[in-house]
Formats: structure tokens, sequence, C-alpha cells
């Protein structure tokens, strides 16, 4: 039934080898060269954060005497980790990668739109790390509220065309996606019995279909009034400033639901794989979780204005719609407790990732609740404790998850095991790191301390706690590293890696491993009993 | 798991052309405008479409021969073309929600420095575009019954009426700045070219499209899930029309 990996192998030579890859139009090869691009932009980012958290270490200039070199950091940090690291690697590398395995499809529906979506999101790469070439970086964050954006000497246009790119890139994405979801499922496979990461990644790309336009057309926008000369955010000549703010938000919040879903999506795989036990609840979770969170994703973008200058009436009516979506996540927690409740738990380094998430999410979901309430919020806006939030609940658990897919999928994509030690030790100084950093912010935050001080005179005598935050983050320094040393010591000296090592039901571990071009040597049909989480209580 | 056998791939397929046409789009877009608009270097600028340009226009042509005139032709076309609708849609739904936060937010309207702008014009550029849907879906009719001189005939005849479109659009223009309204005049000048020329723009694709339609025919190929979309498309550009001259040309004096 199986064909093997080495049967298939024509042994290559180099240039072949390059250009079977650089030109390649197979899902799986751009998954990883998506991964490769995002992990890349991490690095970078990640870097700037370090060089963020050494300058906010002692009061007064620390390492840069000079406010606008700060700006670029946070422009970088901000802007490359959501853009180019967070949701190419959820949308790009593993709906690349899992969705035609998990829906045992031989491809994506346009396999060139696929590659044409990668590259151009490579592009917006080549565009964003032209800020440390370019004598006038970016320094606007990733948001670029205008009037700033508009009067700085830095250039604005390289962000509005990093941001072009990349949206150009998930627009041709989640085209090929939801064409592919649509059409191309294996015979036998009914709307039911998708994994829950697929009905996610198809919630997420229905999300940046209708959300990224209006956030390409918030900096277009920007860029006509800044070069162009028009009058959009030009009060005196009858435009406004509010409008941005509410454009680009109205893409921003709905974003990090695009981060959310394939995060909880492939959270749910690992939980139901490692905890031998169905997902709780199934149909509560795909079309109360993840459906709820589609549908409400568009009407709480205002919680970010709370303090912009907003009628009462709105706000109060965007701070109720903001709680009312703690349901559906709170839908997607009860299905993930309930998937680990009596399963036969496994705690390999995915799985720790997996429980990880749980954790950071949950610290972050309940601290959203009170920035969710205007009369705190007005407290807490624009501090520290908003800064902890957001890395707590989209930040750090999406990459937990991200990195516990990669350990999921390492088998799969390499052929080889990785080792548990390695990778066990990675997760435990990430998730001391974490929190360290990011647990100290929210005190931080709660004294009264603003985010994007590059300076912090008045609040000297946070600067204790400040050193733990950055001594905190050159924790997590440390375990990227260890778990970058963890990967490479896999694809050097890994074991041979079986077909289903996990022992997963579902489609994707059916295929050889690595999957062959084409991903199967039959189309699986699927009989009426199989389902990706059918694990009986004895097998 | 059960299955029945079907041909195998045995090697990686590979497609230069998407790697080509994104470092055209690179140069093309963002390295022409910032050398022009942001550093003043209208030589590198020209440079850059130089690069753009040619690359792009291979890599479409590169594209098409590949992919058109294919025998397991999938046809997803038309289902994918909707999504996109979708998309482009809601650019031009920020577009207008921009506007409408402008005019609503004004004393008065239009704005001071606005000239009279005719209305003539808009009917008849209204006409154009309408007939030019018909005559598409004439095309497509005609292809359906396999007649493909048909077919060509009114793909030339919607392409024609298409640069017809653009033209008068451009002359508008040209009236207007030579009125002083430009861009930069006021808030509805802002809205007016912003939300014009971006339809044009799309009006543009369009007509990109039915050239890379016809081409490939006049050679002998056709692929008819492609040009079901292309029209679909053009009926969508049309459709975008009917707000832009209701909302933009007409609604002023409200």
């Amino acid at each position: 039934m199986h064909i093997t990996y080495e049967a298939l192998e024509h042994k290559p030579g180099l240039g072949q080898t390059l250009k079977e890859w650089i030109f390649t139009i197979d899902h799986k090869r751009i998954g990883i060269l998506y991964l490769i691009g995002s992990m890349a932009a991490f690095a970078v980012a990640g870097l700037m954060a370090l060089l963020i958290r050494i300058e906010l270490s002692s009061v007064g200039p620390t390492i840069t005497s000079n406010p606008g070199t700060y700006n670029v950091w946070l422009y970088f940090h901000g802007a490359a980790m959501i853009l180019a690291f967070q949701i190419p690697a959820l949308t790009g590398f593993l709906a690349n990668y899992l969705v035609p395995l998990m829906i045992g499809a031989k491809d994506m529906a346009f396999p060139r739109l696929n590659a044409l979506s990668l590259w151009l999101y490579w592009m917006g790469i080549i565009v964003a790390l032209l800020t440390f070439v370019i004598p006038d970086s970016p320094d606007i964050m990733w948001t670029g509220y205008p009037p700033y954006s508009l009067k700085t000497g830095g250039n604005t246009a390289f962000y509005v065309f990093t941001v072009h790119l990349m949206g150009f890139s998930s627009i041709v994405g989640g085209i090929n996606l939801i064409t592919t979801i649509l059409y191309m499922r294996a015979p036998g496979l009914t709307w039911n019995k998708l994994n829950i990461f697929v009905w996610s990644t198809l919630g997420a790309f229905i999300l940046q279909m209708i959300f990224i336009p209006v956030l390409a057309a918030a900096v277009t926008t920007l860029l006509f009034d800044k070069y162009l000369g028009t009058h959009f955010y030009d009060p005196s000549a009858g435009g406004d400033v509010l409008l941005y703010q509410n454009l680009f938000w109205f893409y921003s919040h709905p974003a990090v639901y695009v981060i959310l879903l394939p995060t909880i999506g492939i959270i749910f795989d690992i939980v139901a794989t490692f905890a031998r036990n169905r997902v709780f609840n199934y149909k509560m979770v795909v079309y109360g979780g993840i459906g709820g969170v589609v549908l409400m994703s568009g009407e709480v973008w205002i919680h970010h204005l709370f303090t912009s200058g907003m009628p009462d009436w709105i706000r109060i009516g965007m701070m109720i719609s903001t709680l009312l979506i703690s349901i559906p996540v709170g839908l997607l927690m009860i299905g993930l407790l309930g998937t680990l409740y009596r399963g036969a738990i496994q705690y390999t380094t995915p799985m720790l990732y997996a429980v990880g998430f749980i954790f950071l999410f949950l610290i972050g979901g309940l601290t959203g609740i009170p920035n969710a309430m205007t009369a705190i919020d007005l407290y807490i806006h624009d501090t520290h404790f908003v800064v902890a939030h957001f890395h707590y609940v989209m930040a750090v658990a999406s990459t937990f998850a991200i990195f516990g897919s990669i350990y999921y999928l390492f088998p799969k994509m390499s052929g080889k095991m990785y080792s548990e030690t390695l990778g066990k030790i990675g997760f435990f100084i990430l998730f001391a790191g974490v929190n360290i950093t990011f647990f100290t912010m929210f005190i931080i935050g709660f004294k009264g301390m603003p985010r994007r001080y590059y300076d912090y005179q008045q609040f000297a005598h946070l600067e204790g706690l400040q050193r733990i935050a950055t001594i905190g983050a050159f924790i997590i320094g440390l375990g990227a590293l260890v778990v970058l040393i963890s990967w490479i010591h896999g694809l050097v000296a890994g074991k041979k890696a079986p077909d289903n090592p996990w022992g997963s039901k579902s489609i994707e571990w059916m295929t050889s491993t690595p999957p062959p071009p084409g991903n199967f040597s039959q189309i699986p049909v699927l009989s009426g009993e199989w389902h990706p989480y059918g694990y009986g209580r004895k097998e | 798991m059960n299955g029945h056998t079907s041909e195998h791939q045995l090697h990686w397929e590979t497609s230069p052309w998407p790697l080509v046409l994104s470092i055209g789009i690179l140069f093309l877009l963002p390295f022409a405008f910032s050398f022009y608009f942001v550093y003043s270097k209208p030589v590198m600028a020209v440079l850059s479409l130089g690069i753009g340009v040619p690359l792009t226009v291979l890599a479409i042509a590169g594209w098409i021969s590949e992919g058109v005139g294919q025998k397991d032709e999938p046809g997803f076309s038309i289902a994918a073309m909707p999504l996109f609708i979708v998309a482009e849609a809601f650019i031009f739904v920020a577009f207008f929600v921009a506007y409408w936060v402008m005019r609503l937010g004004a004393p008065f309207w239009p704005p001071a420095g606005t000239p009279e702008i005719s209305t003539g014009v808009p009917i008849i550029m209204t006409i154009i575009l309408v007939s030019s849907s018909f005559t598409i879906h004439f095309g497509e009719v005609k292809m359906e019954r396999g007649d493909k001189g048909g077919f060509l005939t009114w793909l030339v005849v919607t392409i024609i009426l298409g640069t017809l479109f653009l033209v008068l659009s451009m002359t508008e223009y040209s009236h207007l700045f030579a009125e002083g309204f430009n861009f930069k005049t006021n808030s509805y000048s802002t809205a007016f070219f912003s939300i014009t020329s971006f339809h044009a723009s799309h009006v543009l694709v369009g007509i990109g499209m039915f050239i890379c339609i016809l081409i490939p025919a006049l050679m002998g190929k056709m692929s008819k899930s492609f040009v079901k979309a292309a029209s679909m498309y053009w009926h969508f550009v049309d459709i975008i029309w009917f707000f832009v001259v209701t909302q933009v040309y007409f609604w002023w004096a409200l």
C-alpha cells in the first residue's frame, strides 16, 4: 500500500535539487520555505526585543541615546513578529503543510498561486529587512498611526509596501486554501470528520479575505496622504485621523483571531493525539467555538480606541461585545480541557507545548477581561499591562503552539526523530523565561509605566522590576537557542522516524514519512466509522 | 484504509514563474514608487520599472503558456473568483467609508475649490461599461455553443469598450487637472480621485485578463473556467461602477 520515499528518490544533483526547491509548486516544500522565512523573521524580531529589553533595564539611556532608534526597534519587533512570523508561520507554513495532507488531497487547488503567495511573502520580508539598510528607517510601530506616520522623517512607504506584499500574499493563499478545503476533500471525508485544524484554518482565512483588504486600503490612504498629498487624515482639509485607527483595527483586531484560530486548531490536534482521546464535544468546538469567533471577530475593534475619544454608547457597546467574545473562546477552552479529561496523556515535547499553551492562554485571556472594561481600561490603557496581556494571549501562546507543532510535525517533515530530552529542556527554559518576563510586566504596567517609553525617569522605582523582565528576556533567548539546537540535532543525528510515530488516526499520518510528491500513493478512501479523533477507550 | 490506485507523480513539480512574478512586482511597485516619491531619484525609478515591467510580463506569459490548455484542468477558477471578489469588494468598502466619513463630517459639500463636474461623461461611461458587461456575456454564450469565432469577436468588442472607458476617464481627469482640481485640492478631490482611479485600475486589470485570454485563444489554447472567472470579474467591476457613479458623481448635490 505504501510506496516508500526511497523508492521515489531519484538522487538528483545539487543544481537539480536547488531548482526543485526554489521553483517548487509542491505544498509541502512551500510550507517548509514559509517556515524558514518565518523563523528568520522570528530571530531578527527577537533580537530587536532583546535590544528593547536591554534599553529598559536601567533608567536613562542605556545602549542608545536616540529615541528614534528605539522606535525603529519597536517597529521592527512588532511588524515582523505579527506580519512576518506569526501569521505566515500559522497560515503559511502550518496550513500549507498540513491542510492538503489532512484532507487527503494531492496538493492545493492552485499550486502555482501557492508558490506566488510564498514568494510575495518573501519579497515582503526583503522590504521589511531593508529597514536596516536605508537611512530613514520606518519608526511608526506596527500600527502606523497618523499624524506621526505622515510627519516623521522615516520611510512610511516601506511599511505600507510590507503590508501590501504580505497582505496580497495572504489573500492569494486564502483563495487557494478555501477552494482546496471546499472542493478537494478525500471521498468519505465529510464536514463533521474534518480535523479541528482544518476548520480553524478555514475560519482564519475567511477572516483574512474579509479584513485584510480593509488594512490594505488603510495603509494605501496613508501612502497617498504622505507622498501624493491627499487629505484623508488632514483635519484642516476635512480629513479624520480617527478614521485610520478605525480602519486599522477593523483588520488588526480580527488579525489576532487569524492567529488564534490555527493556533488553537493545532493544539486540539496535538492534545487529542497525545491524550488518546476524542475531541470533547466536537460540534460545540467547531460551530460554537470557531464559528462564534469568526462571526463576532469584526464587532470588537473599538476596544483598541477606548481612550481615543469615542462616544460612550459606542464604547459601552463594544465593551459588551468584547466581553461576549470570551464565550466562544471559552467553548474552545472547555473543548481542550474536556479532551484532556480521562485521556491517556503522554507528555512528549509537543504535548508539553500544548499544555503550556493552555496555561499561558488562560492567563492572557483572563487579563483581557479587565482590559475590555472601559472603566478599568482608562487606567491601564497603553501601559505595560496591555503589553503583558497581548504577549501572553497572542504572542507567546501562539509561539508555543508554533514550536509545539514543529516538534509534532518534525518526524513527518524531516523523516527523523528529534531528541525528547533537548526538546523538553528547551520547553522548560522558554516557559520559565516568558513567565518571568511577562508576568513582571503586568506588575510594572499596573504601577503605571506606559508602553513605548524608552526612558522612565518618573518611574525610576520600577527599575528593579524592569531588570527582572530583562533577565527573563535573556532566558527566553537561551530557550530559543536550545530549541534551535534540538532541531538541528534532530536533523543531523536523529533516528529514522516511522510513518506514524504518534499513533495518530488522522490522515496526514497515513502516508509515508516524509510524504512523496503527490502525498498519497492512493487517494485515501475513508470508511464510515473512521474519524480523525476516533480513539476508542481500549484499542 | 481502502484506496483506489491513481497515477503517481514521481517527481517534484516546478514552475519558475511565481518567483519571477514576485520579483517583478517587487521592482514594479515598492521599488519604483519609493525611488520616485520617497527618495526623488527618477532615474532609479525608471530603472526599477525597466526591470519590473519585463519580468512581470514575461512571468505572466510563461504562467499562461504553462497553465492554459492543460488536459486535466480542474476548473477551480470559477470557485475561486468569488472569493477574490469578496476581498476586492472590501477594499472598495474601506474607500467608501473613508469618503463618507469625510463627507458627513464636512460643514458643507462639496468643499471649496471644487469645480463643476460634468454629469454627461459619467453617463456615457456607464453606458459603455454596462454594454461591455453584455458583450462579454454574449461571448461566453458563444463559447458555450462552441462558436470560437463569435466568442473572439465579442471578446475583442469588450476589450475595445473597456479601453474606451479608460480613455474617457483619462480625458475627464485631464479636464479636471486643467481646472486645478487634482489629488491635493480638497477632501472631495481626495475621495474622488482615489475611488475613481482605483476603479479604473480594476478596469485595467480586467482588460489585462481578457488579453491573457485573447492571445492564447488565437493560438488555439483556451480555458473555459478562466474565461468564466474573468467575465465574473468584469461584471463585478461593472457593479462597483454603479456605486462609484451614484455616490461620487451624482450624490454631491444632495
